[in-house]
């Protein structure tokens, strides 16, 4: 019930209890005493005179009169105040709306500044392909990478050539590569392994192995100098951490390792089609060139190599490829550096699986005049097959005093693999599905490899530039092995290889060293491997 | 007959072989994003009759200053369709991709369509605004982006200076106040003219946004006159959106010719109704009176008239330490 009606309800009372209040003035009168409850007011009322009465009653009609308006006032005020008040509120509440959402958009929009800023933040990045570290634009990125390969042979026959027998570190190269100004890369490989028996100094000390910069236009055209692998031979250009052996094949024993020069290369169509081809100062078979090559001749070396069904629907032809290497150098070096290297043996000569010399030609053997190789090559990966074959072919005029030849030795090699765990076999090596982790029952993968190799001396180098007695016209060497990946990174090898001669019976002094020590019997030896890179 | 075939054959056969897929990359600012989608495919089909090869036109969209950067920086425009001449400017003096004079190799100063600044209200135009100084009113809160990166704040920006300036006789103290007054209504600065369109219309963040002309209109158009309407102020900015070829992107790319036919075809009747139609200010005399009455009547000022040119008002506003570095506090 409202004010106004509550007190018109109570003088409605009033005059029920007092008819003079209503006007009745007979009643009034009749009415007797006043009740001791009725206020003053009501009781003055009630006094005899009737004007007075009648005025009295006037004055509480006015004065009820007024309160009612009063409170209808009062009401309709509170009536008015209502909205106002709601609309305060609804105003408050659409301020703090509008401050919510003001503080959501300017939170994003930070966000978005935040994540701006970071794109042009360096970005460094540490995982299985090394450690890594750029500008945000990545022109300029430079990259941490290593190799290191614990190795260890152990021949039969063992009193045959004493000491052969190693644990050794075959290689220890901290690798810096790395791009500038977008189109412009580079490497830099050092050594400090080594430990080939009866290697050359070069291969035992710290030396440079890779030291150039590319410069990219496009894949298709790019241009290289310094100091890396000449673009001859299949298995030479193949990663050091991918062979499917410890050691490369015979054939590597007749193309050049790295040389100093320029060389023009890319990949056409997407790598269906990759050539190289370049000069150099040129080197000896196997050889690395040292850091300078004073002399007047230069070497040109070049390669073409084609996929024809890569990027093509055919999967199991798409890793199929086959090339050609080759080189041609009309050097008048009338030293050793053009003969082949020195590994295993004090003389320049070719060198089994086992890195021992079964060849060597005989002291004051001198290269010089024309020096020409050729390397049919072809490799095909499908699953976890992989097989890869090679020819090649060493033509060199060679003198010793008043005898020259020109003499054109060849090798040939095919391996095979299957990857016992199902991965596929690549050119880049394996890449297990379940990286080692035992305790999740996960081994990584295993694969099984095998080689057939020949290598043959051309017989006009006996017996002027080579002992028969001591060097072998011929080797020939099968290999088996398993590798087992346990992670992108760490590769573990166990391998046996098995190198039969002709000729090389070597007898009196000249069976005590390299070559003769080693072509007067089979060799037999087991590898193993440690090898982390990254 | 048979030989005649035969020639009609090959040299259909011809046709077909030669016929070229040509690609254009336009980097434009960031409301013209329904302008060239438009457009784009009417040259397409122009050039198609007229070359018989195809065109394919891919677009760029960002805040106006942002785009250009990223041009200098390397993104490889072969036009470019600014909201502000100073942009190109930009473009053609730190990366020489086109000639310094580009603006007068088309009409109109390389503009072909005009627009200018107006306020988008919320419907019923709660906050009564009318003009400038409602929006410099404490309380009302004002969407607009940033200037440094947008080239339709730096029109809003000097609208409200130069509306500013004819109220107070010329006193730049008064005018900068003015700007000062109106930026603390400002809470967020989008990077560009969408990104504040969003906030208002989409956020519901503001009581007024400072919109390109046509953004408005598009809005009213996407959303619905029933939630929002167009304020035009007594007077505000005539903004001119240059366009140019980027001559060293397009030569090196192949593209200089459909490049250039690309931008002379938006002065053509087609191009000018297209912008007419998007809202822009058309500037042929027929698209203008065909699209008349989209457009309100209002007092345009320019550039160079109230500012001396756009390379002034940016050194003396927008560069780094200027009057909005130091009257805006974020």
């Amino acid at each position: 019930m409202k004010l106004n009606q509550l007190i018109l309800v109570s003088f409605a009372g009033l005059q029920f209890i007092f008819p003079a209040l209503a006007g009745d003035e007979t009643a009034t009168n009749s009415a007797g005493a006043v009740p001791p409850e009725i206020p003053a007011t009501v009781a003055v009322s009630s006094a005899p005179d009737s004007s007075a009465e009648t005025a009295e009653i006037e004055a509480l009609k006015k004065e009820v009169q007024e309160l009612s308006q009063k409170v209808s006032a009062l009401e309709q005020q509170r009536e008015l105040n209502q909205p106002t008040n709601a609309t305060a509120s609804q105003e408050q509440i659409e301020a703090l709306d509008q401050k919510v959402r003001i503080l959501g958009r300017q939170r994003e929009l930070d966000q978005e500044t935040a994540a701006a800023a970071a794109k042009n933040q360096p970005r460094l990045s540490l995982g299985a392909n090394g450690f890594s570290f750029g500008s945000a634009d990545s022109n300029f990125v430079v990259t941490l990478h290593g190799v290191l390969q614990v190795d260890s042979r152990t021949f039969e026959q063992n009193d045959k050539v004493p000491g052969n027998d190693s644990i050794l570190l075959r290689r220890a190269r901290p690798i810096l590569a790395g791009t500038v100004f977008h189109d412009f890369d580079f490497l830099f490989v050092p050594e400090f392994g080594g430990g080939t028996p009866g290697a050359s100094s070069s291969a035992t000390t710290p030396s440079i192995y890779d030291a150039y910069v590319n410069y990219r236009y496009s894949p298709a055209f790019q241009i290289q100098a310094g100091k890396f692998k000449a673009p001859v031979g299949l298995e030479q250009l193949q990663a050091d951490v991918n062979t499917s052996l410890n050691e490369r094949s015979l054939v590597t024993d007749l193309v050049p390792n790295r040389d100093l020069g320029f060389e023009l290369h890319g990949d056409i169509a997407g790598g269906v089609l990759s050539y190289a081809a370049g000069i150099f100062n040129g080197v000896g078979d196997n050889r690395n060139s040292s850091n300078i090559g004073f002399q007047d001749n230069r070497e040109f070396d070049g390669r073409l190599f084609v996929q024809p069904f890569k990027g093509t629907e055919l999967t199991a032809l798409q890793n199929l490829g086959v090339g050609v290497g080759g080189s041609w150098g009309d050097s008048s070096i009338t030293n050793t550096l053009g003969l082949p290297n020195t590994t295993g043996g004090s003389q320049p000569g070719y060198f089994t699986d086992g890195q021992q010399q079964f060849f060597a030609y005989t002291n004051g053997v001198v290269a010089g005049g024309t020096h020409w190789r050729l390397s049919p090559q072809g490799y095909y990966y499908y699953g976890p097959l992989s097989l890869m074959g090679e020819y090649a072919i060493s033509d060199q005029d060679v003198h010793n005093g008043s005898h020259s030849a020109e003499l054109q030795n060849t090798a040939w090699e095919i391996s095979g693999g299957w990857v016992l765990t199902g991965e596929n076999a690549t050119f880049a090596g394996v890449t297990p599905k379940h990286p080692f982790a035992p305790h999740n029952g996960q081994w990584g993968a295993l694969q099984v490899v095998g080689r057939y190799e020949e290598l043959n001396i051309d017989n006009d180098a006996f017996p002027f530039f080579a002992n028969p007695a001591a060097s072998a016209s011929e080797a020939r060497a099968w290999s088996v092995g398993l590798n087992w990946y346990l992670n992108q990174n760490i590769r573990v090898n166990a391998s046996f290889s098995q190198t039969s001669f002709t000729g090389g019976n070597a007898t009196g002094s000249a069976a005590n060293t390299a070559p003769g020590s080693v072509a007067d019997h089979t060799e037999n030896v087991f590898f193993t491997r440690v090898q982390l890179c990254f | 007959m048979k030989t005649f075939l035969n020639i009609l054959l090959v040299l259909s056969l011809t046709t077909a072989v030669d016929a070229k897929e040509i690609k254009l990359l336009n980097v434009s600012y960031d409301p013209t994003r329904e302008l060239y989608q438009d457009y784009n495919a009417a040259f397409a089909k122009y050039w198609k009759a007229k070359t018989g090869d195809d065109v394919v036109v891919s677009q760029s969209h960002g805040g106006s200053g942002k785009q250009a950067l990223s041009v200098i920086n390397g993104l490889e425009a072969d036009v470019v369709t600014l909201a502000l001449a100073y942009d190109i400017d930009a473009i053609a003096q730190q990366a020489r991709f086109l000639p310094a004079d580009w603006q007068k190799r088309l009409p109109d100063d390389s503009t072909p369509y005009t627009s200018t600044i107006v306020f988008l209200v919320r419907k019923g135009n709660p906050k009564s605004i009318k003009d400038w100084d409602d929006v410099v009113k404490p309380g009302v809160i004002v969407v607009t982006p940033n200037p440094k990166t947008s080239g339709g704040a730096r029109w809003a920006y000097l609208a409200a200076w130069a509306y500013a300036l004819d109220k107070f006789g010329h006193d730049d103290a008064k005018a900068r106040d003015f700007v000062k007054r109106l930026y603390k209504n400002v809470p967020v600065l989008d990077s560009g003219a969408r990104g504040a369109t969003t906030t208002f219309v989409e956020r519901g963040i503001g009581d007024v946004l400072l919109a390109w002309e046509n953004e408005a209109h598009l809005a009213i158009k996407e959303f619905g006159a029933d939630k929002f309407e167009i304020v035009t102020p007594s007077e505000s900015i005539l903004a001119e959106p240059p366009v140019a070829v980027v001559d060293k992107v397009a030569q090196k790319h192949g593209t200089t010719d459909v490049a250039r036919a690309y931008l002379e075809y938006l002065y053509s009747d087609e191009g000018q109704d297209i912008a007419g139609r998007n809202f822009y200010r058309p500037r042929s005399e027929r698209a203008a009176a065909k699209y008349a009455e989209q457009f309100a009547k209002l007092k345009l000022v320019t550039v160079d008239d109230a500012f001396g040119g756009w390379q002034k008002a940016q050194k003396t506003h927008f560069a780094d330490g200027g009057t909005f570095d130091q009257i805006y506090q974020p």
